[in-house]
């Protein structure tokens, strides 16, 4: 657990990057700093490994305060990614890798096999060990720096704009890879972006600074775009933030109405007799082929299979159960039916969710969501949370239950 | 042109050779070795620079044969005194280079290494230096050729070199004497140049710096 | 006695400043020697850097050139056209003007090479003709370096020339020529000490050029040359 308390930094030119920080940051999470260009969070996340050193308060690691250790030895425990990797060009990327291990006393060709490992963890060849860091693209120079970061296991993670560097698609697929080692690693992770989406994608917990050096809000990022504290921080985190916050509620609970699915042997007689406006073709095999209008059955004669009929493509699917509300939103935005198709995992349809049913399950998400919040918040005999953090933020057991994001 | 002379002073040509390279190569060197911490200084330190760079670029303006001429009175008329000159050329020449080197390695780089639990003398040693290891070879590599050149100025002051060549050619109005002299110096140095360029190649196998 | 001792000694003697090859003689003398040389030069050399860095065409000759010119001996080079030439006024000229030649081509061409890919296209792209983008925006930005190499060609033909008195000639080397061969080391030491003030004050007076021409926020250039 890292905190900061009363944490300033004041530059002898006046200015004040860090104004009386108290934050904490949880063991085996994810925190995210994030704010506007200048806010500070980038000093804030160099106090923690004395890249920058504090002008007041003092900040513990694991209740121990860090400026009374060994800077050197602080920094081999700490994992460092920075934007632009910082990887040593004159050294082979397993070498990069195995850096602090070797620093650590390891054996050269045990640092190695180390890399390797690592290699494979961030998802890279292991033929890539031997090459330069200048051979290697943007993205997977940025893996390569992540695992240079994780070679000797440290405890805790820091990142300073790790993904901006590099391409929107790349940086989704880093990001991916962030959450899929966390799953695996549980590290302590604090991660410095001023992209909010980014924030509100990786983080577990959001600590949202404002222009100066204080926080806005530290919060979960559902609860941020649910209750954003003030005009500044709902700006911040943009004004679609009520359909962003619909990927943390889930599908699963979900009544997918069944009757205007029909298989493409089914007739044309009996789609009409449904009375419903849309029917969805399946296929033999359960897979959505597309919805036919009521109006364009006239045409055909009653026993027509609707297989003969034309039809207007579903749009996209989205998978029941585990897809988010808002990848449900999406679909029935994207069906010319206006309703979302619902698969399983094999791809086969289970049934179909109507705009008043998405609706529906809204209000009810954020009913229970409201409710369980402040039945937490109660518990924890702590004020509302969402306000500037002079006070500790939501306990760990807001973070699990917070619903899936997809 | 009388080719047969040069067989004819074979001994002769080859030791005036080997004391012109030793000349050249080993101030270089010794420059080499004053100039690292030199050029660690002007380069840790943004105040030592403009000094040390004034100072270098005197030294540098002195001719060759009055630099010699001066160190007469400690050095006499000896082999010392143009290794000395000579090395203090190369300090001129090397120094900046060490200084300029390391101040382009990439900042992310250097933050990275501190990040990493790096100590200050290991991040020189292990990271800056051998970065900026190409710039340093370069200005190594102006050291030993134009140290090989202006050895042959010491003839003046009758210190054996390839220079003998060139004034008892003279003395003698002999040609072949002097563009042996003229094709040995230059051969001598870029041969020594092209040493340096693999020693390059082999030390530093990186590639670009970012 | 020290080698200030024994310049400064027969610096001050009235005698040496009067007569034929008197020390103002001398100088005025050396002056024409490295002046003229280094006028040639960078006439020939400055616009062919310029051009050739401008145009990018020529990068590899111009880097043989610079390993190539530290290695030849001017000394060498002096006495091959004495006994080639004779002493016809091509003797000194020839090898000062060959050899001042090579730090002035190189620099004004990475000087002008050197100038940001983005500067040269936002340059192109504003409509500027060649010689508006050579002369308003190139030139300006490769000027510390072009400057770093005319010095370095100026401080070496003052230096050289000292050695062309080897060949007959006057300027200051005489004083060390003739003083050497007569063991008399007061015009030895004289006659270089005069010849190091004369370098530094080229150095001064180009430091003083680059500072009243360079604009400021260039200023931190210059290679190490």
């Amino acid at each position: 657990m890292i905190t900061f308390e009363r944490v300033t930094k004041r530059y002898p030119d006046g200015t004040t990057a860090v104004d009386k920080l108290d934050l904490e940051v949880p063991d085996g999470k994810t925190m995210v700093l994030v704010g506007p260009s200048g806010c500070g969070k980038t000093t804030s996340l160099r106090m923690i490994n004395r890249l920058v050193e504090p002008t007041e308060g003092r900040i513990l690691l694991d209740g121990k305060d860090v400026q009374q250790e060994n800077p050197a030895r602080l920094r081999r425990g700490i994992g460092y990614v920075i934007q632009q990797t910082g990887l040593f060009p004159h050294r082979t990327v397993e070498d990069n890798i195995g850096t602090v291990p070797v620093l650590n006393g390891w054996r050269r060709s045990r640092a190695r096999g180390r890399a390797r490992e690592l290699l494979e963890l961030v998802g890279l060849d292991a033929s890539l060990a031997k090459r330069y860091p200048h051979q290697l693209s943007g993205g997977q120079q940025q893996r390569v720096g992540v695992a240079r970061a994780l070679a000797a296991d440290p405890p805790v993670l820091l990142m300073d704009e790790p993904f901006s560097a590099v391409d929107p698609v790349v940086r989704a697929s880093l990001q991916d890879e962030l959450l899929r080692l966390q799953d695996e690693l549980r590290k302590t992770v604090v991660l410095v972006t001023h992209d909010i989406e980014e924030a509100i994608k990786v983080g577990d917990v959001v600590a949202l600074y404002q222009p100066h050096g204080r926080l806005a809000q530290v919060d979960s990022p559902e609860r941020l775009l649910a209750a954003p504290a003030d005009d500044y921080v709902a700006g911040f985190v943009g004004f679609d933030r009520g359909i962003r916050r619909l990927s943390f509620y889930g599908t699963a609970d979900l009544d997918l109405r069944t009757e205007p699915v029909l298989g493409g042997d089914a007739t044309v007689a009996k789609a009409a007799a449904t009375g419903l406006p849309w029917v969805l073709v399946t296929d033999g095999d359960g897979h959505p082929r597309g919805w036919v209008p009521a109006h364009r059955l006239s045409a055909y004669p009653g026993d027509a299979p609707l297989a003969g009929v034309p039809l207007d493509g579903h749009g996209h699917a989205f998978t029941a159960g585990t897809d988010s509300l808002r990848a449900a939103l999406d679909a029935a935005v994207l069906s010319p039916a206006g309703q979302a198709v619902g698969v399983d995992g094999a791809g086969q349809v289970k049934g179909v969710l109507g705009y008043d049913q998405i609706r529906a399950a809204v209000q009810a998400a954020e009913t229970q969501a409201a409710a369980s919040h402040a039945a937490r918040t109660q518990a924890a005999g702590t004020q509302a949370a969402g306000s500037p953090a002079s006070e500790v933020p939501p306990a760990e057991a807001d973070l699990a239950a917070e619903g899936d994001r997809s | 042109m009388i080719w047969s002379w040069i067989p004819g002073n074979g001994a002769l040509i080859w030791q005036l050779t080997y004391e012109n390279a030793y000349l050249g190569v080993v101030p270089a060197l010794i420059g080499l070795v004053i100039s690292l911490p030199l050029g660690v200084a002007a380069a840790r330190w943004r105040w030592v620079q403009p000094p040390v760079l004034t100072v270098v670029n005197v030294i540098y303006a002195i001719p060759a044969l009055a630099l010699f001429i001066a160190l007469i009175p400690s050095l006499g008329l000896t082999d010392t005194n143009v290794v000395v000159a000579l090395t203090l050329y190369s300090l001129c020449v090397i120094t900046p280079n060490v200084a300029a080197g390391l101040r382009a390695v990439p900042p992310p780089v250097r933050q990275a290494a501190t990040a990493m639990g790096f100590g200050a003398a290991r991040r020189l040693l292990t990271v800056e230096l051998p970065l900026a290891g190409p710039v340093i070879i370069a200005g190594l590599r102006v050291a030993v050729v134009s140290g090989i050149s202006l050895a042959s100025v010491g003839q003046l002051i009758g210190v054996a070199s390839l220079g003998y060549l060139f004034i008892d050619g003279e003395q003698r109005s002999f040609p072949t004497e002097i563009y042996t002299g003229l094709v040995l110096v230059i051969a001598l140095a870029l041969a020594c140049d092209l040493v340096l360029i693999g020693v390059r190649r082999v030390l530093t196998p990186w590639g670009a710096l970012s | 006695m020290s080698f200030f001792s024994w310049a400064w000694d027969w610096i001050t003697t009235s005698a040496n400043w009067s007569g034929s090859g008197s020390i103002p003689q001398q100088l005025l003398a050396h002056l024409g020697y490295s002046g003229l040389p280094f006028l040639i030069a960078a006439v020939i050399a400055l616009p062919l850097g310029v051009a050739a860095g401008h145009t990018g065409r020529g990068g590899a000759a111009v880097a043989s050139l610079a390993n190539v010119w530290r290695a030849i001996p001017t000394l060498g080079l002096l006495v091959m056209l004495v006994v080639l030439l004779g002493f016809s006024p091509l003797t000194w000229l020839l090898p000062l003007v060959v050899l001042a030649i090579p730090p002035i081509l190189v620099n004004s061409y990475e000087g002008v090479a050197g100038v940001d890919r983005d500067v040269r296209d936002a340059a192109k792209g504003a409509g500027m003709t060649t010689v508006q983008q050579v002369l308003h925006v190139e030139l300006p930005i490769a000027l510390p370096l072009i400057l770093v190499g005319l010095r370095t060609a100026a401080v070496f033909v003052v230096a050289t020339a000292t050695i062309a008195a080897y060949i007959g000639l006057g300027g200051l080397g005489r004083f060390i020529i003739d003083g050497l061969a007569s063991n008399e080391y007061g015009p030895v030491a004289g006659g270089a000490l005069l010849v190091v003030i004369l370098a530094v004050l080229v150095l001064i007076l180009f430091a003083v050029i680059s500072r009243l021409t360079v604009p400021a926020g260039l200023r931190k250039q210059g290679r190490p040359e």
